[in-house]
């Protein structure tokens, strides 16, 4: 397991963020969930991000699968591991044994279907409820290439995400946007929390702990 | 939207579905173009009828040559003048130790749906339940809540095989009827994620009625009682795990500690070997022998192959930590499994002598809870929530325990990966490590796990 850390990307990672993996300070680990009614894309995205594919068929997720892929932000290396999660409703009991533990989620709605954004809403509720009290949710609108279908209207989704204090984004796991961006953003903002964190525990000396957190501070001040 | 607006939406959708599929690709067929795949050329297609292309997952080198030896064909060519002796005196083999043996050697291709056919003796079903498939199918059209789920999910099941590859096509229209008439049947399961996988594979040997009492065969008898699995909480599930837990206590305790200790727990590997007896995590044509054996054997095949699948490549995921454990038991074995398939079949067959001197081959018959209750076929006017396909807010009492159930488990796999792994190899549940003794500013290179599992 010691190796689980190394540095550079996996076998499968795209060029681009292996070509960063192995520079820079720090290795992040973070267990993500992906949640959301059947069919909204949740693999897709997943598969855009990992390995830079989209298939059309995508195969229905029986249970869940496991996959990892490594970002570079700036000095830290993220390595997200990825469990994608069935959407059936059935299979919601299982649920627990996917989040439990996790520092993230990506809760997935499709644009053009109303109902999955209710959906979406009820998985963001029991993560408040259930999951780690501190994990960075995320709420991605999938299908968003789909606009002349859509059903759930921009607007309403962000004012939903800033009332619940959630990342937002619309993506397209077909046409690749926002795909890397969301997991980069849900990265930045988990490393900032637990470098922070981290960073306090590790100092020894009083001094040292100071000196710390006012360089995370400043340097979060200036980067708004 | 009113309570019979919304009951209008659900039932304009289900009848927009079923008249698609009805309609097939006829004349003025109306098919997004994304359902249908465009022009291609494909690459190859292998014996099963899967398409080989670099860009879809079946793809794989070892079965493009496997379609090119002419000898796997011509030891099936000689097999297959037995098989067809015996399938006419079927009555005279049924039980022996010889058809135990030859199906443990595989059975021929071409003769497969034949054989699944008498092993499950479908046409006795067949006469016995004469109409019972066409009405539950008209049924599902008029009827079925889950029409919607299962048209999702027949538009992505295996669209690499030739069968299912044109939307709407003969195969898509059996797989949607045979799916839908189940749900109507054992309203139980209704329809669950996981068995379109298993209609279409038997969809690739058998009409759409025997399809159809074949899955019927497999939920229900006794030998079988994939029911247990499928129902809401998936209690079977829950069952079959832990017998493979004392399993592997006993005969692979090395390869537990080392599963435990990186975090992969049971519940995260099994659920597509027990739902789908092993499809697609083995490559498809050992697939299709281990099938071959769970129906002539039963149930007491999916525990066998668990431990076979471990016990053979126990080496292997003793040198991986869990990215690559997880890795190579999801996706590495589908495409190359490392060993022949004769070879693991004759050692599926020693697993099976060894689990059954030790009494662990069969997990003891179903509790009452994994069992049907209802009677089949009959029909009964889905409530409003079900109609409507709202969500119930709470869990059922099976859910609720099924929920706990598999919070302790993750508690426990994370405790165990806790204690046994000593602080200096790091592990999720550690917190921060740092390897250089510099601690007045963050050090140059440590790995941050998270804590809280």
């Amino acid at each position: 397991m010691a190796n689980r850390g190394g540095p550079g990307g996996r076998p499968n990672g795209t060029a681009q963020q292996q070509q960063g993996g192995g520079g820079g300070g720090r290795i992040c680990q973070f267990k993500l969930v992906l949640l959301g009614e059947s069919a909204v894309g949740k693999s897709s995205l997943v598969l855009r991000f990992v390995k830079g594919q989209f298939h059309e068929y995508q195969e229905s997720t029986i249970g869940a699968a496991f996959l990892t892929q490594t970002l570079c932000l700036e000095d830290t290396t993220v390595k997200f591991e990825i469990w994608d999660t069935a959407g059936q409703e059935r299979y919601h009991s299982l649920a627990p044994m996917y989040y439990r533990g996790a520092q993230a989620a990506i809760v997935v709605y499709d644009v053009t279907n109303q109902d999955t954004f209710g959906r979406a809403k009820t998985w963001v509720k029991e993560l408040q409820r259930h999951a780690s009290p501190n994990i960075v949710i995320a709420l991605a609108g999938n299908k968003a290439d789909l606009s002349n279908k859509r059903n759930v209207e921009l607007d309403e989704a962000k004012a939903y995400a800033e009332e619940n204090g959630l990342l937002f984004m619309e993506t397209s796991a077909k046409t690749a946007v926002n795909v890397n961006e969301i997991f980069q953003e849900i990265g930045e903002s988990i490393v900032g929390l637990f470098v922070l964190v981290v960073g306090i525990q590790i100092c020894r000396s009083e001094q040292s702990r100071l000196n710390y957190v006012s360089k995370i501070v400043y340097s979060l001040w200036y980067r708004k | 939207m009113n309570d019979e607006e919304l009951v209008q939406r659900a039932a304009d959708e289900r009848a927009a579905i079923v008249a698609k599929y009805r309609h097939g690709r006829r004349d003025g067929a109306v098919i997004d173009s994304w359902e249908d795949p465009s022009f291609e050329i494909y690459h190859v297609l292998d014996r099963y009828g899967f398409i080989h292309d670099k860009n879809n997952k079946h793809f794989s080198n070892e079965r493009i040559s496997e379609t090119l030896d002419p000898n796997v064909v011509k030891v099936e060519m000689l097999r297959v003048k037995k098989w067809v002796k015996m399938l006419r005196h079927w009555d005279s083999v049924v039980g022996s130790e010889k058809l135990k043996r030859r199906v443990f050697k595989g059975i021929p291709n071409s003769l497969r749906g034949q054989v699944w056919s008498k092993v499950l003796d479908l046409s006795t079903i067949r006469e016995q339940q004469h109409g019972k498939y066409q009405e539950m199918r008209d049924l599902a059209w008029r009827w079925s809540p889950d029409i919607r789920q299962i048209d999702l999910d027949v538009n992505r099941t295996y669209r690499d095989h030739i069968m299912f590859r044109e939307r709407y096509n003969l195969k898509q229209q059996e797989l949607f009827n045979v799916l839908g008439a189940y749900s109507m049947y054992n309203l139980e399961i209704g329809y669950c994620q996981g068995m379109s996988q298993i209609a279409a594979l038997l969809l690739m040997y058998l009409d759409e009625e025997d399809a159809f009492w074949a899955l019927s065969v497999l939920v229900s008898d006794r030998k079988y009682n994939m029911h247990g699995f499928f129902i809401p909480g998936f209690p079977k599930l829950l069952r079959y795990q832990e017998h493979h837990d004392k399993i592997m206590q006993k005969f692979l305790p090395k390869l537990k500690k080392h599963l435990d200790k990186n975090g992969v727990d049971t519940g995260i590997y099994t659920l597509k070997w027990f739902f789908q007896c092993f499809l697609d995590r083995i490559p498809f044509r050992l697939t299709l022998r281990v099938w071959d054996v769970y129906l002539l054997m039963g149930e007491r095949i999916l525990t066998a192959m668990a431990y076979n699948l471990l016990k053979l490549h126990r080496r292997k995921l003793l040198s991986l930590g869990m990215d690559e454990i997880l890795q190579f038991l999801q996706v590495h074995l589908e495409k190359k499994f490392e060993v022949d398939d004769d070879v693991a079949m004759e050692s599926l067959s020693h697993c099976l002598d060894d689990l059954k001197k030790n009494k662990l081959d069969y997990p003891g018959p179903p509790p009452p809870n994994e069992l049907p209750r209802r009677p089949f076929g009959l029909f009964k006017e889905p409530s409003f929530e079900h109609k409507v396909g709202r969500r119930s807010s709470e869990f059922s009492a099976v859910e609720r325990s099924a929920r706990e159930s598999v919070v302790l488990r993750r508690d426990a796999a994370s405790a165990a990966a806790l204690a046994e792994s000593p602080v200096q190899e790091g592990h999720p549940n550690g917190h921060a490590r740092h390897s250089h003794g510099d601690n007045t500013t963050l050090p140059g290179k440590y790995i941050l796990y998270s804590s809280r599992l």
